[in-house]
């Protein structure tokens, strides 16, 4: 699809409205309607655009920023929970432990044991790519290795 | 010094590899677990082997920060070099791709861009002379 100028003005629009915690949480139809789309194009472009769906987006960011807080661990998991705008508890971390692969207890203890400091998150959680590339296996450089058989 | 690996911020490791090997065509050249992320590079298929593009995560705030702002403004953040541009618009956008620019001419460039659905724009060119 092509989108137009304004189109692709509106999309970055409503990615910032789905960052937004607000009571109560708009719906899908309310953020298309707040940027002049209809839900159907809304969703479709959003999800060519940016390769999930906005109820997914925002799903996404409210655990990563969930993550965030677990990693900082000044506040417990239900207040974190509350915090990105859940109101079960139960549902958080069902959907926590679902995307994540831990239940946020289990999260923020691992990711707090790998912390250097009080109050710092630790580099690991946050790396740029280049200096991941000290810590890969030699074959991540070399030229595939040849047996003499094939050379 | 050889320019032999460069990358890519992208917002999700699993759905960049997606897009970039399956949509566009690169090959995965590796994909390595490093503590909680990967190291994932692609080679294109029609380029020398030996060039690698890393998709890296975005995680650091300041590295989203940029990537977001950069893709408000329009502005694509990396560029392919093409030799059929016009054909290349319409396989990906068959495959679902959105363009913000189709093919349009620019001085000794024919230019368009497409967004990588992994929170960057991308600009494709085909020089005039070939």
């Amino acid at each position: 699809m092509l989108l137009r100028h304004d189109g692709f003005g509106r999309l970055c629009r409503a990615r910032d409205l789905l960052r937004e915690l607000r009571d109560p949480s708009p719906s899908i139809a309310d953020l298309a309607r707040e940027v002049q789309m209809s839900p159907f194009h809304f969703i479709r472009q959003f999800e060519a655009v940016f390769g999930v769906t906005p109820h997914q987006f925002r799903i996404q960011t409210r655990l990563d920023i969930a993550k965030h807080l677990l990693a900082m661990g000044h506040q417990s998991v239900t207040d974190v929970c509350m915090e990105v705008g859940f109101s079960s508890l139960g549902s958080f971390s069902a959907l926590f432990t679902k995307r994540v692969g831990e239940a946020p207890s289990a999260y923020r203890r691992r990711v707090r044991a790998m912390a250097q400091g009080p109050g710092a998150v630790a580099a690991d959680l946050t790396p740029g790519c280049l200096p991941l590339m000290g810590r890969l296996p030699p074959s991540a450089f070399g030229r595939p290795v040849r047996s003499f058989r094939e050379a | 010094m050889r320019i032999k690996l460069t990358s890519i911020m992208v917002d999700d490791q699993d759905k960049g590899l997606r897009f970039y090997t399956e949509i566009l065509g690169f090959k995965k050249k590796h994909d390595i677990p490093v503590g909680e992320y990967r190291w994932i590079t692609v080679t294109s298929p029609e380029g020398p082997d030996e060039v690698e593009l890393a998709l890296e995560p975005n995680a650091n705030p300041a590295g989203k920060a940029f990537q977001e702002a950069m893709f408000s403004q329009g502005i694509p953040i990396a560029a392919f070099e093409v030799s059929d541009i016009a054909g290349e618009f319409a396989r990906l956008t068959a495959r679902g791709v959105a363009f913000t620019r189709q093919p349009a001419p620019a001085g000794p460039v024919t230019i368009a861009v497409f967004a990588d659905t992994c929170g960057n724009l991308i600009q494709l060119y085909q020089p005039n002379t070939r």
